[in-house]
């Protein structure tokens, strides 16, 4: 009795997924990207950013005639900044929606983790954001490439500053975790390299604020009353935010001490602060839009501009650039297959709008060229904006393949 | 020593934000009985209906006022819809109730003020800075190491020896004998609800000038005042506030002198005070 009833129901519920899924048969087999960030939580504005680059891409690509002819579709996850969630995502977007390709990864930590089980996914992956240098290092493998700026580029760009800052003991805040230690490591080296005779703080007298604070006084206190007369910032986002501000009431930025941020110039950051950025600091990015004139940059920014009513961060570059490159090594494939798209990668020279880049076959890290700048006001922009803008050639700031240390 | 009043200040200032905020958790502990997981979400709340206020009017004093207000407001009907439903039953619904509440309110400020991060200016009179020897400190620190024993001592009051605040303690005690000598219990759990929540509220509008504001940034706070309540004492009001006192101090001397030690601190006070008083500083026995 009870399954005659419920017969009819079934019936008109297959015809019903007949009409609403039919129209969307497409013409051609669509090319699928899965993207994963941090999409909720305190640093979802990093996966939202990721997010918006992204489908501009997407769009701006399928207006085009898409990859190959392929029209492009994007799927999104969250990896709530957790490696094992992040995984899932991963497993999710390959075995699941089948996608061709992955971008993606906001945190070190998470990248850290996840490299070295994307081989068992067959899938590339392009890495955007994480700066780790271990993920194109002692992590490496023949699935994972990085297209932006890594840690090892963007700190040695800042001891090539603070070779000429004039500051000889140097000290520093940043985030207690990998990314924070790792800058402070990094710094040391190259700029021990660079110029000798410089005073590093021991590991004690530096200060590195566990993430959770808010409460960034007794660190900025303790720089303060410290011999150094140069602090290299590695601290970012909501962090970066709260330090900034309480130093500027403590008076940290009142000129004794030399000051780096090296993700100062992230337009979150600057976007929230507005003209409570200290004017006159030397900050650091992986993209900044203002960097260079050429067509490819100023088509972007305006096309991202008109879209979103705002200026793109270096994560919605990150996310959008990644796009553009899985087309550029599609089209020097003249394939869609995940195995040629990886070899066409290795060595691709590709424009985006950050300028040429090209990864690296050895270590598949980008040559990209590392940028910083000085904060200034600019009556045109309601955020501070850098001047001068100083870009260093990839060829500089990257480390040899050997110091990279990547054995595939 | 300058050093050392620095630190002090620094420690006191955090400590007053973190007393308000557990004193809320507290007093909704004591009276409902409820671990209230969402507490954060309120605090966060506070903070962005404070930036909210002051986007149509100009002025952080009127966002002080009105943005716990709302989150009174929104808290005593989350009590009447949601958490009436759970007391008495196993502790596990409250939990599972609150953190659903939690996370609605965590997404809903995203929908609604989006991920990004936003900064609210401390009022004009409170902005600058004052020297002290040779260095700076700022104003509005010292206004938190003021606002949170005015308001402390105000509730106290209010607890000791107003009419509310009494049949609030005799509620807490036994709500079956209160409600058999007329007073409306059910009113009183809503009342104190919005109470702990306003509290939390406040410490979020109080904390919206020093710190920035971001989806989740509760999440952060709820863990320093679960250490604070549960190390003071679960229910108890002088518990809360030497014990965020206490934390804040740690914090802030303990990073100077101690490095990343520092970090395991709160967590190795609260292990021994457990070990020895099982049920806090001020905790009472049963």
């Amino acid at each position: 009795m009870k399954m005659n009833k419920r017969l009819p129901v079934v019936f008109v519920a297959i015809l019903l997924m007949g009409l609403v899924f039919a129209p969307l048969a497409p013409a051609a087999t669509p090319v699928k990207i899965g993207f994963v960030y941090i999409m909720s939580g305190p640093f979802s504005a990093y996966g939202q950013f990721a997010k918006k680059g992204a489908e501009l891409a997407v769009a701006e690509i399928n207006a085009a005639g898409g990859i190959n002819g392929h029209p492009v579709e994007a799927y999104f996850e969250d990896s709530t900044g957790k490696p094992d969630v992040a995984i899932r995502a991963f497993r999710k977007l390959v075995f699941q929606e089948k996608v061709n390709y992955l971008i993606g990864l906001d945190s070190s930590g998470v990248a850290k983790t996840v490299v070295p089980s994307i081989p068992q996914m067959k899938t590339p992956l392009i890495i955007t954001h994480a700066a780790t240098p271990d993920v194109t290092g002692s992590v490496c493998n023949r699935y994972v490439f990085r297209i932006s700026v890594n840690l090892a580029q963007n700190v040695k760009a800042a001891s090539l500053l603070a070779a000429e800052t004039g500051a000889t003991t140097w000290t520093t805040v940043g985030p207690d975790y990998a990314f924070g230690h790792q800058s402070w490591e990094y710094f040391e080296k190259y700029l021990k390299a660079i110029k000798p005779g410089m005073t590093f703080l021991p590991k004690d007298e530096v200060a590195f604020p566990p993430f959770k604070t808010t409460d960034f006084s007794p660190y900025i206190n303790k720089v303060m009353q410290s011999k150094a007369d140069g602090v290299l910032v590695s601290l970012w986002g909501g962090n970066l935010i709260d330090f900034v501000r309480q130093g500027k009431e403590m008076g940290l930025f009142n000129g004794k001490k030399q000051i780096l941020i090296t993700l100062g110039a992230a337009v979150e950051v600057l976007g929230a602060l507005k003209d409570k950025m200290p004017e006159g600091l030397w900050v650091g990015t992986r993209y900044w839009f203002l960097a260079n004139d050429s067509a490819r940059n100023t088509a972007f920014v305006k096309a991202y501009h008109d879209r979103y009513g705002e200026y793109p961060s270096y994560n919605a570059h990150g996310a959008y650039g990644a796009v553009y490159t899985y087309k550029a090594a599609a089209e020097k494939a003249g394939s869609i297959d995940k195995e040629k798209i990886i070899d066409a990668l290795e060595g691709l020279t590709v424009e985006l709008p950050v300028g040429k880049i090209t990864i690296r076959p050895e270590d598949h890290q980008a040559l990209t060229d590392a940028c910083w700048g000085k904060t200034a006001a600019d009556p045109a922009y309601p955020i501070r904006v850098l001047k001068p803008i100083k870009i260093f050639k990839a060829a500089d700031v990257t480390p040899s393949v050997t110091d990279a240390g990547c054995k595939k | 020593m300058e050093s050392f009043i620095i630190n002090l200040l620094n420690g006191l200032s955090w400590g007053m934000l973190l007393f308000l905020i557990s004193v809320g958790l507290t007093t909704v502990f004591g009276v409902l009985g409820v671990l209230n997981f969402a507490h954060g979400s309120f605090f966060m709340l506070g903070a962005y209906l404070c930036m909210q206020v002051m986007h149509i009017v100009p002025s952080f004093w009127v966002g002080l006022l009105v943005g716990p207000l709302v989150v009174a407001l929104l808290a005593a009907l989350v009590e009447k819809q949601l958490l009436r439903r759970v007391y008495g039953r196993d502790i596990a619904f409250q939990l599972l109730l609150t953190f659903a509440i939690l996370l609605v309110l965590d997404d809903g400020v995203r929908i609604i003020w989006g991920p990004g991060y936003h900064v609210v200016e401390p009022p004009a009179v409170l902005a600058g800075v004052f020297s002290l020897f040779d260095n700076t400190y700022p104003i509005y620190r010292l206004f938190l190491v003021f606002a949170g024993p005015v308001i402390g001592l105000m509730l106290w009051a209010f607890f000791r020896f107003s009419r509310w605040g009494k049949r609030i303690r005799a509620a807490a005690m036994d709500p079956e004998m209160a409600e058999g000598i007329g007073i409306r219990v059910p009113l009183l759990f809503t009342a104190v609800f919005a109470l702990g929540c306003w509290l939390a509220g406040m410490g979020g509008a109080l904390a919206a000038p020093h710190q920035s504001l971001a989806p989740a940034m509760g999440e952060r706070i709820i863990i320093e005042s679960f250490i604070v309540v549960v190390a003071g004492g679960m229910g108890s009001f002088p518990g809360a506030f030497i014990g965020a006192l206490a934390l804040g101090l740690f914090e802030s001397f303990g990073t100077v002198f101690l490095g990343r030690v520092q970090m395991a601190i709160p967590y190795i006070v609260l292990a021994a005070v457990l070990l020895i008083r099982p049920r806090g500083l001020f905790g009472q026995e049963d």
